[in-house]
């Protein structure tokens, strides 16, 4: 688990620690980058949209490495409506809107906890793919 | 993320090196936007030293093409390493950019 403040320069450290996750989970190089892109993207739209830019708040990030490589997110600002959580079309070229589909097609599951009373709780699961195991393989 | 901005043979470069994220795109978008709003073209960009690209910085440089194409400027990136030329092609802006292999490259079209 880490505990960064809600502040952009610390993105770097969620990459960091993300790649190094990935590595211990044995993800081969293509998908351990994915998979920092997509924490990256999700920190940062917590920066962005649940604390609107507030650079002093905490962000929670939790790996949980089992079958599945899994990431939760926890903030305590405004509420996601995850109904509106919608990227831009690919084929709509204009600034923004690309996050989302970054970790979407990174992660199997995208789900907002909507237990949590006070702020998010994000849920991240990647089960095992193909592609994630060439390490292992030696390939 | 180190920018540096240099005139090769009378043509505008920007060199970058290290990770363009939500933290280091702002700088970015400054000095991107500043060469826009002069009218510079065309605008080189050279990945060759860039580590990491999220979307804040691919939409740093949508919004600098979109402003281009108001005065009918070129905007080349060169030297895209593979990992980002990948998520380009992801986003499909792989055929809304030019990229070029190396500055020759992109100097002759």
């Amino acid at each position: 688990m880490i505990t960064i403040p809600s502040h952009p320069r610390y993105l770097s450290v969620i990459r960091s620690v993300t790649a190094t996750m990935a590595d211990i989970y044995g993800m081969a190089d293509r998908a351990r980058e994915d998979v920092k892109l997509a924490v990256d993207e999700a920190c940062s739209n917590v920066m962005k949209y649940a604390y609107r830019g507030d650079t002093g708040r905490k962000i929670v990030v939790k790996f949980f490495i089992r079958k599945a490589f899994e990431v939760v997110i926890e903030d305590s600002g405004i509420k996601a409506r995850p109904e509106s959580i919608e990227g831009r079309s690919l084929d709509d070229v204009r600034p923004g809107g690309l996050g989302v589909h970054f970790i979407r097609r990174t992660f199997d599951v995208f789900a907002f906890d909507q237990r949590k009373k006070k702020g998010n709780r994000l849920r991240l699961i990647r089960h095992r793919r193909e592609e994630d195991e060439d390490r292992d393989r030696g390939q | 993320m180190k920018i540096e901005i240099a005139d090769n043979k009378g043509l505008k470069v920007i060199a970058l090196s290290g990770d363009i994220d939500m933290h280091s795109s702002p700088e970015l978008r400054k000095e991107l936007m500043f060469l826009v709003q002069k009218k510079v073209t065309p605008l080189f960009v050279d990945f060759r030293g860039v580590s990491y690209i999220d979307s804040s910085g691919i939409a740093t440089f949508v919004e600098g093409l979109k402003g281009m194409m108001t005065y009918g400027g070129k905007l080349k990136f060169v030297g895209i390493p593979e990992r980002i030329m990948e998520i380009f092609c992801f986003a499909k802006l792989d055929k809304v950019f030019e990229i070029y292999g190396t500055m020759n490259d992109a100097c002759n079209r």
